[in-house]
């Protein structure tokens, strides 16, 4: 049932997956990034390929830009700084990795980021520890060098208030994954902040018309807004009538339907189904698998947990898998 | 999940959906190779399918940590526990796809009245092309030489999985035999009661004791256990080997024939009996015993007919003249189990499937109704109590109580997704409840069916396979909901960066009607080979792509190449890829104008200080033509006239003539006035460049008047 | 992907056997006696991720009941998955032929089989990165086997096999071509197609490039497409057969340049009836069993008859000017095939879903 497929670098701290489940890229305390092929498209051996030196500082997070653009991961460093890094062989020159952008920065730094894979251009969403979100926008499809920022707002529905000293410990992104024509680009950000504004999940859409970004619904219950965030997760709809969200708090895991009719205010109906209890201590990160039947959710306690919706249509905690250590 | 509880496989974790709700998580052991507590991070990421890549990674508090951590990858799916090999498994799922595929087919090219009749005709047609592929076979040739003394004849090795499909297919699919439901259960005992003894006594296991020891036996009939054996075999209808064991009777061997007349007689006679039983069934198999009637009137009768020569032949007198013992006694509680004796069937059956089997063939052989079947089954568990409990019989259980949520509860617990998706069309054919039950669409499960919910999540399984994805759109087709959804989703996480896969994946797309999907991954691909400077693979999938973005971005770096380099060396291989692209009809788009600067280009390089007027000309006459082409972009027309300053400038005569510099001042007008709207594209040339051109084409335009 | 079953009055002898192995090329080998006949193979394992190459005995089926045999001989594992696999008769001996292989990661595998013993030996292999850069897409060994020629997206390569190897690139084009397939039609001279259903023909004796160039320009609409295999009939060295997208199976006469001959594929015009199959049509060979009695007596103007494979599961042969012989038709691809040189009645197919297929035509058919 499992089985080892790679082992990683001394000091590792974070992993990502590619599109296809056929490249890991691995960041590690000393900045490096290792990435990891199979041999072949079938093949599940791994061997590490390439390795490359990002940052003096230890790497937070990478994510993999959409294939649609090459191959290239974006790194955070601990030190909040972001770079785009990217495996080309040009011309005579062997096939290497290149750093093609470092995003500016300010004071505050990087928290989370997402690819949002639109039809029309490339889009990157930071979250910034000052409770900032930047929307980044590639300029020219073949070269991940140009970006602009196409908006600056905070997590807030009530566009006029501005926080000024707003100090948060982590964020966390999830587009919405559809990738239909017709479909708006939307994604869900919540913090987790000491300020109660920020961190309740926010669902954002493009506004085609005003070219701007609005909230067009807030996934947390009156009397949770205030609650902090530690994950959230939109999953694929293969074909609901409604979007299936699920956010993470020290509540635990809730499931949340997401209507897709704007009332007169522009706003989504909401609802949340099902409040599962989640992990013993802080959840880590959430994936739904490619149906979006089942959601995996990973905490602090090291575990790994299957959450899934029975022919009754109720949620529950299907499965865990907890790692064994051999008694010592 | 939950559901998998049943002992047999402790290891296997499948996340199908399923109905109850009252049990807590089962917890699965993550194993590893190498790595000390504690862990940093745990980090997930779902690969195909349901196939869970978790990365342990390692603390760097640990001091001795040899590595980083390991990345682990869980197949979410329960294959089988370990009954068949991945290997027969891929084998069975490739060769269902052409029988489901056809039923499909079927299903819609009839209206759903019209299907009634004999639709159970089609379901048994596909059943059995299913059964087949469950079947075994490691048997090597033809046996020549057969054992006579060889009771139990191992063709296959018997599988829960077949066993589990044939139940379903007597009771649900197989209508021609509703009336003789007990005879199919006493065929499909004799073929899997040999399931059972792994846990406990059968009848089987019996006969496979007993077999070890026939050949030192020298003496048969003294041996208490020959008689066991067969009471046995008798009880649950396995005619054959009783009478082939009575056969073996010491009073047959040729020195014996004096003296055991008698003895010899009553046991033939008993053979005669067993191997005329009248059977309620249409045919038998050669080398099975009994009588076949078809209809229940001439069943009754030729039953009553051999109960009373059963009878007769009990109270017969020769018994007295038999002198063995044992062969006495033996024989006569063979004429008791045939009279249904239920204490000593009781005695000679293990299992309480046994036992059933018993009372079917000969305490209620009239039975018949689904109901009377259940009521018997449940006194025949009360009777024979069993303590570990097989994944069929809770199978058997739910069929008999006509309970179909039990039954598709028992299957996806104990089988993979496998059996459900396709077990499905078996118990939709047994009952208007059960296609009620898993064809309505429900809004808890988010719009779709049961039968549509087990297809996708078969589709998903069969995705998380390398060998197995491609025939995972055969089963998301059949969905009427979600499936193309699915089907996308699965799509676009193939690993199309490769060229045989992209190609295989394409050619989905083009069955299943999917343009825009097989376009992004020809985009996917043409991105990939340009990063990887393998440029006209990535022109040509681009263009295959039908990807004018990309294509106007690179037309602009060739262009700017061409344009600054033209006497390098490496022009030669952009040379090339432009023949490359030029040739191509429509497909090249914006590129075409290249070919044309190209030549341009190539005859302004010529025009070098005191060369000719006639080269001079001709680079004019392609810089015209460039101009006039309707492809080359606007925003190349004016780097390209500033380009040719030098042309427009000719000092010994105006090489453009009246009408061509008009074209060309057009041009510069036109440029004027899309300057000024917003979506204008700013060409790198220097600030002076619109003056200096639009000076010398008037100047141009004024010698060239004052020439005509 | 078809359903439809072959009708039944068929007197070919179809066997298809389950294999638990993907199998990425296949190859009759030399006939060495009349009861033995052996297959190469190249599987992949996707359980153990082992790609393998191995020898088969394949034993016939000795009546009509029974099934053809195919019992494992020797198997050996290769560094990386096959993508292309050809042999050549040893001159001297029959028993040993040559076998080079083209690997996934760049490669190029020689090996010596002994049929009779049973043995097969790496003879040397040309490694990755360097010669090659990427997977060899395509391969092929001069007739005597003292040459070998293979290609991969921008590059083609020839090995020189003799006393020692020696190995060189013929041409270079940066990335700009890509060749998907190549074929000798002489000692000398061989073609290769790619992209664009383009074919190139290239002379040893006139070095630097390519010497005759042909761009399939028939494309309807948007699309074009790719040449996956070539075959060249030894007595007619100028038509090229080619192969690929879209059904497409045309004949390039190099003495034509510009006019290609479609035999079936969906621009070859006519109406449906002349395409078999619209999607990738994997390799193609001449089929000599059809005309091997009378070849000379065929117009040389006319193509000789070709056998395909393809995506959707078809084996057909096509035939200028004819309808097409639909010999399997299969629920999956058909990814290859290949006609035994001696019996060219009978031949073997790799079906996608991890198995063969054995087709036996009848041996004396009357024309």
């Amino acid at each position: 049932m499992d089985k080892l497929i790679l082992t990683l670098d001394k000091g590792t701290t974070c992993t990502a997956w590619n599109y296809s489940g056929h490249r890991l890229a691995a960041g590690s305390t000393d900045g490096t990034v290792a990435i990891y092929d199979s041999t072949d498209p079938v093949s599940s051996t791994f061997n590490c390929t390439s390795r490359f030196k990002v940052q003096e500082s230890s790497i937070l997070k990478v994510v993999w830009i959409p294939p649609e653009y090459g191959d290239a991961v974006a790194c955070i460093a601990t030190d909040g700084t972001l770079s785009l890094w990217e495996e080309v062989a040009q011309d005579t020159e062997a096939l290497h990795w290149k750093l093609c952008k470092c995003f500016e920065r300010n004071t505050s730094q990087v928290l989370d980021i997402q690819f949002g894979d639109s039809r029309t251009s490339l889009k990157l969403v930071a979250a910034y520890s000052d409770g900032q979100v930047k929307i980044f926008e590639l300029l020219d499809p073949l070269e991940l060098e140009k970006w602009q920022v196409q908006a600056e707002f905070q997590n807030i529905i009530d566009l006029v208030s501005k926080f000024g000293n707003a100090s948060c410990s982590s964020a966390s992104i999830s587009w919405n994954p559809q990738r239909g024509e017709l479909q708006q680009s939307s994604f869900i950000l919540g913090f987790s902040s000491n300020s109660p504004l920020l961190n309740s999940s926010k669902v954002w859409e493009f506004d085609q018309d005003h070219q701007r970004w609005l909230p067009v619904a807030e996934l947390a219950s009156p009397e949770d807004k205030s609650d902090q965030v530690f994950a959230v997760a939109w999953a694929p709809n293969i074909g609901r009538p409604y979007e299936l969200i699920a956010v993470a708090t020290n509540k635990g895991i809730a499931i949340w339907h997401l209507g897709s009719n704007p009332d007169s205010n522009g706003r989504l109906s909401t609802e949340k189904v099902a409040v599962l209890s989640g992990h013993d201590g802080e959840v880590q990160q959430m994936e739904w698998d490619m149906s979006g039947m089942t959601l995996a959710s990973t905490g602090s306690d090291g575990m790994v947990k299957l959450w899934q919706s029975n022919l009754n249509g109720v949620w529950h905690e299907q499965a865990i898998l907890a790692p064994v250590f051999p008694e010592q | 999940m939950p559901g998998v509880t049943s002992s047999s496989s402790d290891s296997a974790l499948s996340i199908v959906p399923h109905s109850s709700d009252s049990q807590s998580p089962r917890v699965y052991p993550l194993r590893h190779h190498g790595l000390t507590p504690p862990l940093a991070r745990v980090s997930i990421s779902w690969a195909r399918g349901n196939t869970l890549r978790v990365s342990l990674i390692q603390s760097e508090a640990v001091s001795k940590q040899q590595t980083g951590g390991e990345v682990v990858e869980v197949k979410l799916t329960n294959m089988e526990g370990g009954e068949v090999t991945d290997g027969q498994w891929r084998r069975i799922a490739y060769g269902s796809v052409t029988p489901f595929a056809l039923l499909q087919s079927r299903k819609n090219s009839m209206d759903s009245s019209h299907r009634s009749k004999d639709w159970w005709e089609h379901v048994m047609e596909y059943s059995r092309e299913i059964n087949s592929l469950l079947a075994n076979s490691k048997s090597s040739g033809n046996v020549v030489i057969e054992d006579p003394k060889a009771l139990l004849k191992k063709e296959e090795e018997p599988t829960s999985l077949k066993a589990a499909w044939e139940l379903m297919e007597i009771f649900y699919a197989d209508k021609q035999s509703e009336t003789c439901i007990p005879e199919r259960l006493l065929d499909w005992l004799a073929d899997y009661d040999c399931l059972f003894s792994g846990t406990q006594p059968t009848v089987h296991a019996k006969l496979v004791d007993f077999q070890k020891q026939l050949v030192t036996l020298q003496v048969i009939e003294n041996d208490p256990k020959y008689w066991e054996a067969m009471s046995s075999a008798l009880a649950v209808g396995w005619l054959d080997i009783v009478v082939k064991l009575l056969h073996l009777h010491g009073s047959y061997q040729f020195d014996q024939l004096g003296n055991r007349e008698t003895e010899n007689g009553l046991v033939e006679a008993v053979a005669v009996l067993i191997s005329q039983m009248p059977r309620m069934r249409p045919d038998l198999p050669s080398g099975k015993l009994g009588e076949c009637y078809q209809t229940k009137p001439e069943f009754m009768k030729a039953w009553e007919k051999w109960r009373s020569q059963i009878t007769k032949l009990d109270c017969s007198s020769f018994w007295l003249q038999c002198d063995h013992h044992q062969t006495r006694e033996g024989l006569k509680n063979m004429l008791q189990i045939m009279l249904g004796n239920t204490s000593i069937l009781s005695h000679v059956t293990y299992h309480w499937i046994e036992l059933y089997i018993s009372h079917f063939l000969y305490i209620r052989p009239f039975t018949v109704g689904l109901e009377n079947m259940c009521n018997l089954a449940q006194k025949c568990m009360h009777l024979k109590p069993i303590s570990n409990h097989h994944k069929l019989m809770g199978l058997i259980i739910g069929i008999l109580e006509e309970n179909i949520e039990v039954v598709l509860a028992e299957c996806s617990r104990s089988f993979d997704p496998w059996m459900i998706t396709h077990a499905i069309e078996l118990l939709t054919a047994g009952s208007t409840q059960a296609e009620i039950l898993l064809l309505e669409e429900q809004s808890k499960l988010g719009g779709i069916s049961i039968e549509e919910l087990q297809r996708l999540v078969y589709a998903q399984v069969l995705s998380s396979y390398a060998m197995t994805w491609n025939i995972a759109p055969i089963y998301l087709t059949s969905c009427m909901k979600q499936g193309m959804g699915l089907l996308e989703n699965l799509l676009y996480r193939q690993p199309v960066q490769n060229h045989q896969v992209l190609l295989k994946s394409i050619e989905i797309c083009r069955l299943n009607e999917l343009g825009i999907v097989s376009s992004n991954m020809m985009k996917i691909y043409g991105v990939h080979k340009w990063k990887h400077g393998q440029k006209g693979s990535a022109v040509f999938w681009l263009q295959q792509a039908q990807d004018e973005v990309r294509l106007n971005r690179i037309a602009k770096q060739l262009f700017d190449f061409v344009g600054k380099s033209v006497s390098d060396e490496s022009f030669k291989q952009w040379e090339g890829l432009i023949e490359l692209l030029g040739t191509e009809s429509s497909t090249a788009g914006s590129l075409k104008f290249l070919n044309i600067y190209r030549d341009f280009k190539r005859s302004l390089l010529q025009v070098h200080g005191e060369t000719t007027t006639d080269a001079a000309g001709k680079a004019v006459e392609s810089l015209v033509s460039l101009m006039k082409n309707p492809s080359t972009p606007q925003r190349f027309w004016l780097p390209v006239l500033y380009d040719s300053l030098k042309l427009l400038n000719w000092q010994e005569r105006p090489l453009l003539n009246v009408a061509q510099t008009h074209l060309l001042l057009n041009k510069l007008q036109e440029l004027s006035i899309a300057k000024l709207k917003p979506d204008f594209i700013n060409a790198d040339s220097p600030p002076e460049a619109l003056n200096s051109v639009r000076l010398a084409l008037a100047t141009n335009l004024g010698r060239a008047i004052l020439e005509e | 992907m078809a359903l439809s079953t072959f009708p039944p009055p068929n007197p070919i002898q179809i066997h298809r056997l389950p294999q638990f192995t993907y199998i990425d090329a296949l190859r009759w080998l030399p006939q060495v006696s009349a009861f033995s006949r052996h297959i190469l193979l190249a599987t992949y394992d996707s359980d153990t991720s082992t790609p393998s190459i191995q020898i088969l005995t394949f034993t016939p089926a000795q009546n009509a009941k029974s099934t053809p045999s195919l019992t494992h001989q020797i198997s050996l594992s290769t560094p990386s998955r096959i993508t292309s696999l050809k042999i050549a008769p040893s001159p001297l001996n029959p028993s040993k032929p040559l076998i080079a292989a083209s690997t996934f990661s760049g490669s190029l595998l020689f090996y010596s089989a002994d049929l009779i013993d049973g043995s097969l030996n790496l003879e040397f292999s040309v490694p990755e990165k360097g010669f090659h850069w990427g997977a060899v897409s395509g391969i092929d060994l001069s007739d005597n086997g003292s040459e070998c020629v293979s290609v991969e997206n921008g590059r083609v390569n020839l090995v020189s096999l003799g006393e020692k190897w020696n190995a060189r690139t013929v041409f270079d084009s940066n990335g700009l071509v890509s060749y998907s397939t190549v074929r000798w039609a002489s000692p000398v001279e061989f073609v290769t197609g790619g992209l664009g259903f383009g074919m190139h023909w290239w002379d040893q004796r006139k070095p630097g490039g390519p010497v005759v160039l042909f761009k399939g320009n028939w494309s309807r609409g948007t699309t074009s497409g790719i040449v996956h295999s070539v075959d060249i009939h030894r007595s007619r060295k100028h038509t090229c057969l080619a192969g690929g997208s879209s059904g497409t199976v045309f004949a390039w006469d190099i003495r034509w340049q510009q006019q290609p001959i479609i035999l079936s594929g969906a621009w070859a015009g006519g109406g449906p009836a002349n395409s078999l199959s619209e999607s990738e049509v994997w390799e193609v060979q001449y089929d000599s069993y059809r005309h091997s009695s009378n070849t000379g007596n065929v117009s040389s103007s006319k193509i000789l008859p070709a056998m395909i494979c393809t995506e959707d599961g078809i084996l057909a042969v096509v035939e200028q000017g004819e309808e097409p012989v639909e010999l399997l038709a299969e629920p999956c691809a058909i990814n290859s095939f290949d006609i035994d040189k001696e019996n060219p009645s009978d031949v073997i197919c790799s079906l996608e879903w991890e198995s063969i297929a054995i087709l036996m035509r009848p041996q004396d058919r009357r024309q």
